[in-house]
């Protein structure tokens, strides 16, 4: 069995929920203008809920409509009764940061407070295996590249051919000028924040689906290659990031097998420096802009 | 009086990501005088504006200050060779003094020099005070002396315009880029800045400024120039372009 | 006073002093310059394991319980000044990668990055400091010269750490209380208008990052040498927080503000209560700290976003004269 090939397909994987985790991080970004870097941590506290979820007999689906509920309302909550206040009151770019640091903290803490650092599985009936072109997926691993397919098409389609989608992009692109031409910014920060919540959510129940145990560190670790896709497509950008997350999800899983497993995120990070020397906006972030110029 | 232009834009040009903001805009600044630039929303006012004062890198053309070629240098360097910029939006150092705010626009400081200020006071401050009594002189001037320490964030939005010229005056400019500085400003406050501006270019400041308001532009600059789509459409005294159908078509359609 | 109490007098102060000059240091890039650096505490890191390595003496001597690289012996104060060195000269080639192009928001994810990504690689490459068990038995400076009781140590070390953490005042004072303290807070508020006033932005940021850098450096040297011990589990990346948590509440901007902050956040929050009794499941006192920490962080910014001490500004004498001021 070629180890190469092996990895491709957990490359795939990790992908996948890399893709789902980076375009709700980004869409956070490019409407509210808002780093949230607890978004980790709000997919470890789903990925907690539909833990318990499984727990209590419930089955997969279950648990993954668990935790994006949860994500969704979370991250509404997170954005509407912390951090818009924060911004109402002036705080700028810079506390805001902090503030986000600060909840990602309490949160990641408070999460291990109630659960205590040990590890955890989802209490889900042993997978199966499938073999395709010398890569192995378990049926929970097909499951989340499926899941991955489905929540980029509905964000696309959303993006693109809903009323919603377009008031989206242009409230990304100028509030001032979305407000002043009748778009209700308010309701569409908050559905965003649904929106990306469920994301969150989502990539949580997958992240821990795809490893054997997690902790209550495990999401805000994720939070580096997430970080890495999303600028690597020109943060703010939802489809710069669903390509990001293809070229960090795959390059890390290689270097994984070519150089060491321990490297995985310093490739990463590696990719984040030198498109950061080179383009600062992001490979895809000119790309993008047109698009939305001409939307 | 030199015929020489202290100022000269030659063919400048300006693509953002495929769309052309400036194309081909020559123009002079005469030394001494005020120049408008005017135009409607989009013409490529503030991309000319933003390009003179080194905010942005022109895809093309050049920028001639003081008879030598000075497109493409950062803004920092245009400031120190004398081409200093004001800001539309009120750019305040907001949580210094008033008075901070303009010692930090005094040129040449050796206190900001981290080993002058390492080896301590006596390195830095008779500058220092050299820089205070001219900053007084200045508050005197445009008349918010009583404001010295109040934060500059909490100025009004008329004392904040004010404050804004007294700093770009002390960085020492020899041509001044105001980006309309009336902008959000009171019609008495108005002609208080114009007073100022007349005095200051019978001073011999130059001054190049982007303005809407057509009756400030008449006022003070005797020469204007005309932008639409990026490109100049014409230039003269304001008298000479108000014959102009097609400057009057501009401002109509735009 | 009992030798047991003193030993806890003693300890708390050597620990004070270090994170007063951590958030002095802190203070400079982010209070004053604006710098999100969310990496704050790998500069400590690299002074810490700099003054370590080169007081342990040569790798090979230790019999291969570690390993690491460039073991020196050098004297006292040598590796406390190489460890400024170091500190600096990390966040000059950082900042000259983050801080050149970059946009704040841009900065802060990367230092966040590296602040992770240096711990991988610490914890991994177990060649340059011993991986994750860190470097231990390292020499406390002039301990066997000066032949001082385990006590009298202890106040030694308090006096040292005390008369650095001057030196690092002195510094930063020199620093904020001139121009070039009040073109950074310039920069800080408006970096477009100041560049339009001729200053050097990029070059600014680099000399209060660097500055900085070089301090946390110092102060993780101190540490470093006082506990005799360094590990990736010293540094993670929390304990960057805990400094900007302090240097927030202190009252960023000010320098008494950051000694404020140092005395209530890391010393009496985080090292006065590990003497206080443990309840619950182990490690639960230690992660409610975390989230007190991180909800008071948001208690100040949202009911005293200037902290207790805000930034001042200075005013001048309104003498006619050249006249000296007070």
């Amino acid at each position: 069995m070629n180890i190469y090939v092996l990895s491709l397909g957990f490359g795939l994987i990790t992908a996948s929920i890399l893709a789902i985790a980076s375009v709700g991080f980004t869409l956070q970004f490019g409407v509210t203008n808002i780093l949230n870097l607890a978004y980790g941590d709000v997919m470890t506290g789903c990925a907690f809920v539909a833990y318990l979820v499984t727990r209590a007999g419930g089955s997969l689906p279950e648990a993954l409509i668990a935790g994006a509920g949860t994500g969704a309302l979370a991250s509404y909550g997170l954005n509407r009764f912390v951090y818009t206040p924060f911004v109402r009151r002036g705080t700028r770019m810079f506390g805001m940061i902090i503030v986000t640091i600060s909840v990602s903290l309490a949160l990641q803490n408070g999460l291990q407070a109630i659960f205590k650092a040990t590890f955890f599985s989802l209490a889900l009936p042993r997978p199966s295996s499938y073999t395709f072109a010398g890569m192995i997926f378990t049926s929970q691993q097909l499951v989340i590249m499926g899941l991955a397919v489905a929540a980029m098409l509905l964000v696309h389609s959303l993006l693109s051919w809903t009323k919603l989608g377009r008031a989206m992009r242009a409230t990304a692109a100028d509030p001032e000028l979305a407000r002043s031409c009748g778009i209700a910014t308010d309701r569409v920060i908050d559905l965003a924040w649904l929106l990306s919540g469920a994301l969150c959510g989502t990539a949580g129940v997958a992240l821990a689906l795809n490893v054997t145990s997690f902790t209550s560190t495990a999401g805000g670790q994720f939070l580096i290659p997430i970080i890495a896709a999303a600028v690597l497509g020109g943060v703010g950008q939802p489809y710069g990031a669903m390509i990001g997350a293809v070229v960090i999800g795959l390059s890390a899983e290689l270097s994984a097998a070519v150089i060491s497993p321990s490297y995985k995120e310093v490739v990463a990070f590696l990719i984040l420096i030198v498109v950061l020397l080179i383009r600062p906006q992001g490979i895809f972030a000119e790309v993008a802009t047109q698009k939305e110029v001409v939307a | 009086m030199s015929a020489e232009p202290l100022l000269s834009v030659r063919n400048l040009a300006k693509n953002f990501g495929g769309v052309q903001a400036v194309r081909d805009v020559s123009f002079d600044v005469k030394a001494g005088s005020i120049t408008g630039l005017i135009g409607p929303n989009g013409a490529g006012k503030s991309s000319v504006l933003a390009i003179v004062s080194g905010f942005l890198a022109p895809t093309s053309g050049s920028v001639h200050f003081a008879g030598d070629v000075v497109s493409g240098f950062p803004a920092y360097r245009l400031a120190r060779l004398g081409l200093v910029r004001t800001f539309q939006l009120s750019s305040e150092f907001e949580r210094l003094s008033v008075m901070e705010n303009l010692l930090v626009a005094a040129p040449n400081q050796r206190g900001e020099r981290l080993r002058d200020a390492l080896v301590g006071r006596w390195r830095w401050h008779a500058q220092e005070d050299a820089a205070v009594a001219r900053a007084r002189e200045l508050l005197a001037r445009f008349e918010i002396s009583e404001k010295e320490d109040d934060l500059a964030g909490d100025l009004s939005g008329g004392q904040k315009r004010l404050l804004e010229l007294a700093r770009a005056l002390m960085a020492e400019p020899k041509l001044l880029l105001l980006d309309e500085p009336m902008a959000g400003v009171n019609p008495a406050l108005i002609r208080r800045i114009e007073s100022h501006l007349l005095a200051l270019r019978d001073e011999g400041l130059t001054m190049l400024m982007v303005e809407h308001e057509l009756g400030v532009v008449e006022r003070l600059c005797e020469q204007v120039v005309v932008m639409a789509q990026g490109q100049v459409l014409s230039s003269g005294t304001m008298s000479e372009l108000r014959m102009n159908e097609e400057v009057l078509d501009a401002y109509l359609s735009g | 006073m009992s030798s047991s109490m003193q030993f806890y007098v003693s300890n708390l102060l050597v620990y004070l002093a270090v994170d007063v000059m951590a958030c002095l240091g802190l203070n400079l890039q982010f209070g004053v310059a604006g710098l999100i650096n969310l990496a704050f505490i790998v500069f400590q890191a690299a002074g810490a394991y700099t003054a370590a390595v080169l007081t342990l003496g040569p790798s090979s001597s230790m019999g291969g319980f570690q390993s690491y690289v460039l073991g020196a012996h050098l004297p006292f104060p040598l590796p406390l000044l190489a460890a400024a060195v170091v500190g600096g000269a990390l966040s000059y080639i950082v900042g000259l990668v983050a801080l050149r192009r970059l946009r704040t928001d841009y900065q802060a994810m990367v230092m966040l990055v590296i602040s992770l990504i240096a711990t991988t690689v610490v914890t991994n490459a177990t060649g340059l400091f011993n991986g994750s068990n860190g470097l231990a038995l390292i020499p406390r400076p002039l301990q066997s010269v000066l032949g001082f009781s385990p006590v009298g140590y202890q106040w030694f070390y308090v006096v040292l750490s005390f008369a650095c953490t001057m030196i690092v005042w002195v510094v930063v004072r020199r620093i904020t209380g001139s121009p070039l303290g009040r073109t950074l807070r310039a920069v800080r508020d408006n970096d477009a208008a100041a560049m339009s006033l001729g200053k050097n932005v990029t070059q600014m940021r680099l000399t209060a990052f660097v500055t900085g850098g070089a301090i946390a450096g110092f102060s993780g040297a101190i540490l470093a040498q006082y506990i005799s011990a360094w590990s990736p589990g010293s540094w993670l990346f929390p304990e960057s927080f805990v400094y900007f948590s302090a240097v927030i509440v202190g009252g960023a901007g000010n320098n008494m503000g950051a000694v404020v902050g140092a005395a209530l956040v890391p010393v009496a929050f985080l090292e006065a209560t590990r003497y206080i009794p443990q309840f619950g499941y182990p490690g639960l006192v230690d992660a409610l700290q975390w989230v007190v920490v991180g909800l008071l962080t948001l208690a100040v910014m949202w009911f005293r976003p200037r902290g207790v001490f805000p930034e001042r500004t200075r005013r001048f004498a309104r003498t006619t004269g050249s006249e000296p001021r007070p």
